[in-house]
Formats: C-alpha cells, structure tokens, sequence
C-alpha cells in the first residue's frame, strides 16, 4: 500500500532488499534477476504483489505461499508487460487463484477488505511460516459470515491471540517483529471482540466484558503509576444501626433463656428496664463479660470459670509482649549492624528494577520514577554538602510542628467537647435525642481518624525530609492522634460508668426497696429481719459489660467506616475515573481526581491501631478476638479485590512487614499503651457486684487466692504466699535488672566486633578486586562513597603501599577526606558533583519512554 | 440535624484539600476570575488586553523581548495558557537539533508560540500557523508583524483545523512536514493527528510536538501513539506554564517511517 507513494520502482527494490525477514530464496531471486538483467519482470512482480496486497489481500497470500517458484516463472513473460499491467492485473491475479493450491474460502465481497487487513497482511507477509499460518486464519474469520461454529472458531482465535500477546514477551523474535505482532494481535483483538459482542446471543458477552471491565478494572500492576489500601480509617455507619435492624432478633434467643445468667439479671432487668432491653439483646450475648458468671466450678469436670477467665485475660496480654518480643529480638539479628546508607547508588543502579512489570506504560511509569529517585538522591546528596538555608529548614520543621500539634490539640478538644455533651445526653436520656447526637462521639473520632492523617501528610510536606524519615514522622503523628482519640475515648468511658452507675443503682435500689416492703406488708408478720442476699439486690447493667460493649461498637463502626471508605472513595471514584475519562476534557487518570494510592504504611498503622483495640477490649468482651478475626478475614478479600480494582500503587512504596522492626516498635508501643488501662482497671477497680464471673469478689485477682485457698493443699499456699513477700520479690527483680544490663554490655561489644569484622571483610574483598582487576574495580566501586574513593586512589600506587593504605584507611571512616575535595575529571561519576548529575540527568531524561 | 461537632470534624479535610489543591485553586483564580472581571471592567477581551501590553512595553521587532513582555504579562499581570518559558525552551532546543524547513503550528493563540518557533527556524523555512478563532487571529497576525516576521516565514491560516489539514497539499503546496506543533484543543489532538498521517504528510524523521498532554491531557491522543507503533514517544516533564506546580508535559513524537 505504501510503497504505492513512491512512483519509482527502484525505491521499491531497495526497500524490498532491506527487508529483514528476506527468505533465502528470495535473495537468491534478487541476485538472478540483478544477473540476468530482469529487473524488469522482478519489479513488476514486486508491484503487482503490492497492488494486489491492496485490492486483493487473498491472492497475494496465495502467491506468497508458493513464493518464489512461481515468480521465477513468470519471469519468462515479454517485457512489454509492464506497461499494459494495471489493465492486466486483474485477469493475471484470477489466473492466479486458479492456480492456488490449499486457499478454499471464497472470495468476499470488497467491502470487507480494509485498510487495517491489509496492513496486517502485508506485515505478515515477513513473519516465519508460523504466524504466517496464523493470519491466513485470520483471514478466513474476515472473509466468510459469522455461522456458530465459526464463531466458535473465532473465539479460539481470540483466546489465541490473547494468549499470544502474554507470552510474547518470552518469544525469541527481534523486537520490531515482536512489536508487529503485538499489534496485529491488538488490532485483531479490538476488531474481533467487538463483533463477538455485537450479535443477539453475543449481548451477554459483552455484558460480561463490560462488567468484567468495571468491577475488576485492570490489573494492579498494569495500572500506570504509583502502589499501596486507604488506612483503615473509620468514618460514619454505627453498630446501633445494626442492632437497630437484623441482630435484635437474631440474638432474641439469649433473652428467653433466663438460666444463662443464675442470677436472674436477665429476668429483673427485664422487669425493671424494658425500654433499655430494647435497645438491643446481643448486648447481653456470650461476647461480653456479663454472661458469664460467678459459678466456681462447672460441671463434673470441675471446670473453673473464674479462674480460667482470669488466666486467659492476662495470659494473652502476656503471651502478645512475649511473641512481639521475640519477633523483634529476631529481627535485630538478621538486620545486623550494617550502615544502609552506603552503595546507595549501587542499590539504585542494580536493584530498582521490577522484572514482574507486564504494562508498557507501567515500565514507562517505572522508568519515570526511577529516573527521579536518582534525581531525588543525588540532590539530597547535594543538599547534604550544601546546607547553607538550614534555618529556614529548620524553621519549617518548627512551624510544621506547631501546626500538627495545633492540630492534634484541636481535634483532643473537639472529642472532648463532644464527650461532653454525650453526657448532658445521657442524663437527659438518650430517647430525646436523635441519631446523630446518639452517634456523635463515634463520628468524630471516625471522622478525626480518617481527614487528620490527610492533613498531617499535607503539612510534612513543608519539612523537606527524606521520605523514609518523613513517612516515621507521619506515622508517629497518625499513631499519637490515634491514641490520644483512644485515651479520650477511655476516659471517656470512665465517665459514664460512675454516672450510669450512680444512676441505675439509686433506681434499683427504690424498686427493690418497694418490693420489699410490699411483701413484708403481705405477710403481716411483726417485723422479722429482713435477711436478703445482696447478690439479690439488683444493681444494673454492670460496668464491663458496658465497656466490651462499646469496643464492640468502635470496632464495628471502625470496620463499617472501612468499607464504606472503600466503596465511595475507592470504587466508585475508580467507576467514575475509569468511565468518564472517555468523555472528560482533561485526564482523569493522571490529573486531578485518579485513582486511589494503595497506602501501605498506613494500612498496617491501621491493622496495628485496631490490634491495640482489640487488646485493650478484650478482657471485657472475651469473644472480640473472634469477631476482629472476622471482620479481618472479609476484609482482607474485599481490599484484596480492591487493590487489584481501583487503587494504584503509591509513589513512594516503602517496606512495611514484619520484618520491619520500626512496625514492630510500634505494635510493642500500642501494646502497652493498650493494656495498661486494661490492667488498671482489673488491678484498682473492683469488679462489679452482681455481674460477671468475679461478682461478689473485691478485687478480680481475688480468684487465684481463692483457688490457691481451695484446690491446692495447705503448704502449696503457704508457699506461694512466701514467695510473693517483697522482701523475696525485690531482690529478685534486682538480680534481673542486673542479668539485663550484663547481658547487654556484652551483647554490644559483640556487635562492635561484627560491625569491625564486616569492615576488614569489605576492604579485603576490596583489595582483591583491585589487585586481579583494576579496570572491574573502578567500574564497580567508582561513585560510590568516600571509602572506595580512597581506595581507588591507592590503586594507582604500588601493591606494597596498597596494603597498608586501603585497609587502613578503611579502618576509620571519619579520617576520609570530604568528598568535596574529589576530582571529577579523574574519578568518573561523583554524586556530589554540580557539573556532572546535570548531565546525566539530560542523558536519562532524554532516553526514549516507550 | 448535624451537629456542629461532626461539621467540625470536617474541618481537616477542607484545609487539606485547600492546601493540596491550592495550585489549582490560584489557576482558578487567575485564569477564570480575574479574566472575568478585567473582561468586565474593560470591555476587551483577554488577548486584546495582552495585545495592548506588548504594544506598550516591549521593543517592535525582537522577538526576544516580545516573548518576555508576553511572559511577564502572563505571570504577573493576567494567564494565558502560552507555551510558557520553561517548556519554550525545550521547544528551542529541539527546533535547533532539527532544523525543521516546513513547520506547522495547530493552534495560533496570540501568537507566542508562534514567534518562538519563527524565530529558531533557518533561512528560508515556512511556518504555518492554523487558527479557528477570527479574533485570536488578528491579533495574532499583529503581534507577529510586530515581532518583524513577513508572510514569508509565517503564513496565518484561519480555518478550524480538521478543515485545513486536508487542503494543505493542494491549497498551500506542502508535500512534507518536517515539524507539527499541537496547541488547540485537547480533544483534536488525536483526529489531527490521524488526519495528518491519512494525507501523508508525515514521513521518516518528521516530529509532532504535543503540547498540555498531562494537564490538562489527552489521554486518547498518548494511548493512540503508544498503540500505533509508528512513532517513538518521547515525553518531557515539566510544569504548566507560569504556576509551578501542577506537572504537565509535552510529548513528542518521531515519526519511524513507513516500512
């Protein structure tokens, strides 16, 4: 088709002769037509072949298969051929025909010959006799009428080509050849699928690629930029609207059972507060703390429940510091004492690449990016030498400062303020009110939780830090907001517990007072004492029931609020970008709204806080363990399927496992942070009266005196109770501070030695390479930092001197000379260099992004 | 009711969005508000207003201080979506290295980008600048005169583009364009384009400059010229003209020739 522009066929026949794929026939038949003086009838079946290609694609193909026999052939015919061809091309292509061998489909009808048939036609006319078996297929889907087997056959064809266009990347073909069939194959794709969709039965098809299309999107990896899922950040839905709908019934059952709780709290509950029964009956249900009683042994096991709830509660609480512990004492043995800032760039150069990347454009993204975190480093390189507006820097570090705190101020008042009112409500009665004040303190922290970390991302930016130290800062602030939310939430909570209390104990106590004096009137007996148990006297709904419940309910509004997050900020932005991006007048997917960054850090900040809630409640609510199991489980499916659907990754991808004893730190710090409430409130408070398994009891660690007192011989207690005298105890805790510092003393001189050990192992190594191989030497160690410098210049003196110089200077790293003072003429690419970074970034920036 | 509890928990989230979209937020301002009230107080449109500046404070033909009169306007006093400094001189350089005879420009404006590519061309090439709107054009056509430029080197055609591409050939002899610069709408970009490879005039070596492909975009245009093969993209980072820090790009393409 093109070579129809250029008039002159000598153009052609060089063109013809550049081909890459030339058979070996072929260019035999070149040299005998340059030989035999036939230019003449070799350009004319040159044209003819072209113009055939272009009217009539099937019989250039019929001619190609027979190559070039055929054309030797012809070559006998007169010479005055050429000029009464384009009359003759017709009758001499049906001549043609006739004599194909294998081509049985019919001829179409010239309609169907487009213009993109032709090119992929004559593209293939160059392939191997693989493909071209492939687009003779081809060519028999466009010719002949869409009947149902060969729509089947056209579906295979589809897959093929599908199948084709993955694995091509493994093919052993040049790259031009690979770049013709991928875009044959795409050509094939997009012409085909279409027509597959468009017939009656086909609608379904195309439903399903259109479904396909915008549930699952594209892959992750083929998204173009960045990588990590929004933080699990909570924001607006409440477990009272669950309770509100399905769990009140489901959960009816537990109520009609009066004997789950012995003491009958159920029945006089009832009887006494039928309006805060309906709130919800899952609130008395086996996850919190009130269902379980203070029967010593059940069963004829014997099973004690007290006792074992008691060892299960701090058992965990134990067993999570032993396990954090260890992960990070493992962790700091792998890691070694190695310093990461050094080979920078040789960590850079060596390892950036990502060989799982299968997108063009995400290797372009990947190329971009790569090309700028080596601009990023070498001018920190140069702003770590320059330093001269560090006061303005460190201004801006002041002042973002200020303003995170200003912030984490604001929103500790704002929950505060709202805490506040939350009790003006609850005294008024929470019936007045509506949902939204019912709902409120859950909102704001939900809603605190998810819009400051934005904020404090936004600020850090005026810090000019490293990225890895700024995204420790970030996560520092995210977790002190997050906590101090936690702790307001707390005290909060500790609030209403003394004023519920209060209240429910002065009602129960007339209601009861009542009906006692109802039943002595009764009687009429001349006023016998009143003997009453107290754990007959009702005294409300207990404390820590009340408090699991609430953990329940941020847990719950935690993960609706993730969802919810998910489904509007994720999908449906993605719907929208993906969607509208057709049809919008500038880019979506690059501009302004895009798709979602998958946050890694903080996701795991996100799993870490909500790790924190579950240790904090779970003493109080045994079985939310179970449920965060859950609730993480669907979680982790549905965020899987919307990673791969609307989040693209983030532009700084960070490590973040566990391995990372950063993270570690943090679980560790949150932890205790968690827990100490907890323990607080089994150590000082005493457990509610009439409720839960230490009822009756003043203290809920009573229960191993008791035990102790009951189930073990006479000496074992007294014993224990020895053993548990401070004058035993603190001598031994002084043993153990000690052991820890010993230990630690020698486990630093250890590290001291590993750390010298490394050194003398790298400058031998070092040294090797320079004596056997100067120029791999240079090649490998050049750039890099102020040691390997001083060691290149010792190569250049003799082996004798070499040996005392290089080690030595290795030995202390704070006697190299400032990398100022280098060469760049002789000592190649130096970081630190003004002059040469600019070029080399001209050079990388230049490359081609294809 | 909400209460004013929850509407305050909103609060970070509208200074974050301030703060990070604060760029997009002064190109509002500048580009859309401020020419609103100056088209009301002075009853002249945007590029007239340019127009009368340069007229006042720049020295008539050199083009150089043309270009920094319209870059100071545009900066300090009023936007114009120009090419800009910055991206102008990426332009530059690439005109040097090719040295382009027969250049064409999609998009016209006011005529910056058309002085600054007159100005780097050798002896005796032609540049030909299409613009849609009438008005634009005239004051285009001054301002070039003004940079000292004859209908020699820059022929001012006023046509909508789709209408001019097909004629080139016929109407202003063009057999080969060595140089395409697109600044028009986004959305024309990709018919221009095909519509250029349909009339031939694009050969082996000829370069299209795309101007605003990141923002405001033309994701059609990128996906096309990555899928079709017939060209080697290349694209330069940079940021919109006149405010720093919204990124766009420039994309530029090298036609491979037709095997």
């Amino acid at each position: 088709v093109k070579n129809e522009r250029n008039p002159k066929a000598k153009e052609r026949d060089t063109k013809r002769k550049l081909e890459i794929h030339k058979t070996t026939e072929q260019k035999t038949e070149n040299k005998k037509r340059k030989r035999s003086h036939s230019k003449q009838r070799g350009k004319r079946n040159i044209d003819d072949e072209d113009k055939g290609g272009e009217q009539i694609s099937k019989q250039k193909k019929n001619r190609k298969n027979k190559k070039t026999k055929k054309l030797l052939t012809e070559e006998a015919e007169g010479e005055g051929y050429i000029t009464k061809q384009k009359k003759k091309r017709r009758p001499q292509v049906d001549e043609e025909n006739a004599n194909a061998t294998k081509q049985m489909t019919p001829e179409g009808p010239p309609k169907k010959k487009k213009r993109a048939k032709v090119q992929v036609e004559s593209s293939s006319e160059s392939e191997d006799s693989s493909s071209e078996k492939e687009s003779s297929e081809e060519e028999e889907w466009k010719v002949t009428a869409l009947t149902p087997e060969e729509l089947e056959k056209l579906k295979e064809a589809v897959d093929e080509k599908k199948k084709l266009i993955t694995i091509l990347r493994g093919k052993p073909w040049p790259m031009l050849k690979k770049l013709q069939t991928l875009k044959e194959s795409h050509d094939f794709l997009e012409k085909f699928e279409g027509a597959l969709g468009k017939g009656k039965a086909k609608k379904l098809y195309a439903y399903k690629v259109m479904m396909l299309k915008a549930l699952m999107g594209k892959p992750y990896g083929s998204m173009p930029r960045k990588t990590v899922p929004r933080a699990e950040q909570a924001s607006a839905m409440d477990f009272a609207v669950l309770w509100d709908f399905g769990v009140r019934e489901a959960s009816a059952s537990f109520l009609q059972n009066p004997h789950l709780n012995p003491n009958g709290l159920f029945c006089q509950l009832k009887s006494w507060n039928q309006s805060f029964l309906l709130k919800g009956y899952a609130k008395y249900s086996v996850l919190f703390y009130g269902y379980y009683n203070s029967q010593r042994a059940i069963g004829w096991l014997k099973f004690r429940m007290p006792l074992s709830y008691f060892l299960v509660g701090v058992g965990t609480v134990a067993y999570s510091y032993m396990v954090v512990i260890r992960t990070m004492a493992r962790n700091a043995n792998e890691q070694g004492g190695g310093d990461d800032t050094n080979f920078n760039f040789s960590w850079k150069m060596f390892t950036s690449w990502d060989y799982l990347i299968g997108n063009p454009e995400t290797a372009d993204n990947k190329f971009a990016s790569i090309t700028t975190s080596f601009k990023e480093a070498i001018v920190e390189e140069q702003e770590s030498r320059k330093d001269d507006n560090i006061h303005l820097t460190r201004f801006f570090r002041v002042l973002a400062n200020f303003l995170v705190l200003c912030c984490l101020a604001g929103s500790g008042y704002l929950i505060y303020f709202v805490v506040r009112r939350s009790q003006k409500f609850a005294l008024e009665g929470l019936e007045n009110y509506g949902w939204w004040e019912r709902n409120e303190v859950n909102m704001v922290m939900s809603l605190l939780g998810m819009f400051c970390p934005m904020l404090f991302d936004v600020i850090s930016n005026l810090e000019n830090y490293h990225p890895r130290i700024a995204l420790q800062w970030q996560l520092g602030r995210i977790f002190a907001l997050f906590l101090g939310n936690l702790y307001t939430f707390i005290i909060a909570l500790m609030d209403e517990i003394n004023l519920k209390e209060e209240e429910t104990v002065k009602l129960n106590m007339t209601v009861w007072m009542a009906n006692l004096h109802n039943g002595t009137l009764a009687e009429n007996s001349t006023a016998p004492p009143i003997t009453a148990d107290p754990a007959d006297v009702p005294r409300g709904p207990c404390w820590e029931t009340m408090v699991g419940q609430e953990f329940v309910r941020l847990i719950i509004s935690d993960t609706m609020t993730t969802y919810i997050t998910l489904l509007i900020g994720d999908f449906l932005r993605a719907v929208m970008v993906r969607f509208f991006n057709y049809c919008w007048c500038w880019d979506l997917e690059y501009g302004f709204p895009s798709y979602s960054e998958f946050d890694v850090s903080g996701n795991v900040l996100g799993l870490i806080f909500n790790q924190g809630m579950i240790w904090m409640g779970a003493f109080y609510a045994p079985c939310l363990p179970a449920l965060n199991v859950l609730r993480l489980h669907v979680s982790m499916y549905l965020q899987c399927w919307a990673v791969m659907c609307c989040n693209v990754p983030q532009e700084r991808v960070f490590k973040a496992s566990g391995s990372n004893n950063f993270y570690m730190a943090m679980l560790l710090v949150i932890l205790f942070l968690s827990t100490l409430p907890a323990i607080y409130t089994i150590v000082s408070i005493p457990p509610s009266f009439d409720c839960g398994p230490f009822s009756g009891k003043n203290r809920m660690f009573d229960v191993i005196q008791e035990t102790l007192e009951m189930d073990f011989p006479a000496w074992f207690g007294k014993v224990f109770s020895y053993a548990s005298n401070p004058g035993l105890v603190l001598p031994f805790l002084l043993l153990m501070v000690l052991a820890i510092y010993y230990l630690q003393s020698t486990s630093k001189t250890y590290k001291k030695a590993n750390a010298e050990l490394k050194k003398k192992l790298q400058a031998v190594s070092s040294e090797a390479i320079s004596l056997y191989c100067p120029d791999c030497f240079n090649i490998v160690f050049k750039g890099e930092r102020g040691q390997n410098q001083h060691v290149t210049t010792c190569t250049r003196q003799s082996a004798a001197v070499k040996r005392q110089c290089g080690p030595a200077d290795l030995h202390n790293p704070s006697t190299r000379p400032p990398p100022a003072q280098r060469n760049p003429a002789t000592h190649g690419y130096l970081p630190g260099n003004p002059h040469q970074p600019s070029l080399r970034m001209q050079r990388t920036s230049s490359l081609k992004l294809q | 009711m909400v209460s004013p509890a929850i509407a305050l928990a909103f609060l970070p989230l509208l200074i974050t969005l301030l703060i990070r979209y604060r760029y997009y937020f002064v190109l509002l301002y500048r580009a859309v508000l401020v020419r609103w009230v100056q088209d009301l107080l002075t009853g002249l449109s945007r590029e007239e207003r340019a127009f009368q500046y340069i007229l006042t404070h720049s020295i008539p033909g050199d083009p150089q201080s043309i270009l920094d009169t319209f870059d100071h306007w545009c900066s300090k006093v009023e936007f114009i979506s120009n090419i800009g400094p910055k991206k102008g001189k990426i332009l530059d350089r690439l005109l040097e290295e090719i040295r382009p005879l027969t250049v064409l420009e999609l998009g016209t404006h006011c005529g910056y980008s058309t002085v600054r590519i007159a100005r780097s061309l050798p002896l005796g090439a032609r540049l030909y600048s299409i613009e849609m709107h009438e008005k634009n054009a005239q004051i285009a056509e001054k301002i070039i005169r003004l940079a000292g430029f004859d209908d020699d080197t820059v022929e001012l055609v006023v046509s909508p583009s789709d209408e001019v591409i097909p004629r080139l050939r016929e109407d202003y002899g063009v057999e080969h364009l060595d140089f395409v610069f697109m600044d028009h709408w986004k959305r024309c970009y990709l018919p221009d384009l095909q519509l250029l490879e349909g009339s031939g005039l694009l050969g082996e070596g000829s370069v299209v400059l795309a101007d605003n492909v990141v923002f405001p975009g033309a994701p059609n245009f990128l996906r096309y010229v990555r899928n079709s093969g017939l060209y080697e993209l290349r694209l330069h980072r940079a940021s919109l003209e006149y405010i720093r820090g919204i990124r766009d790009g420039m994309a530029e393409l090298v036609h491979r020739g037709v095997k």
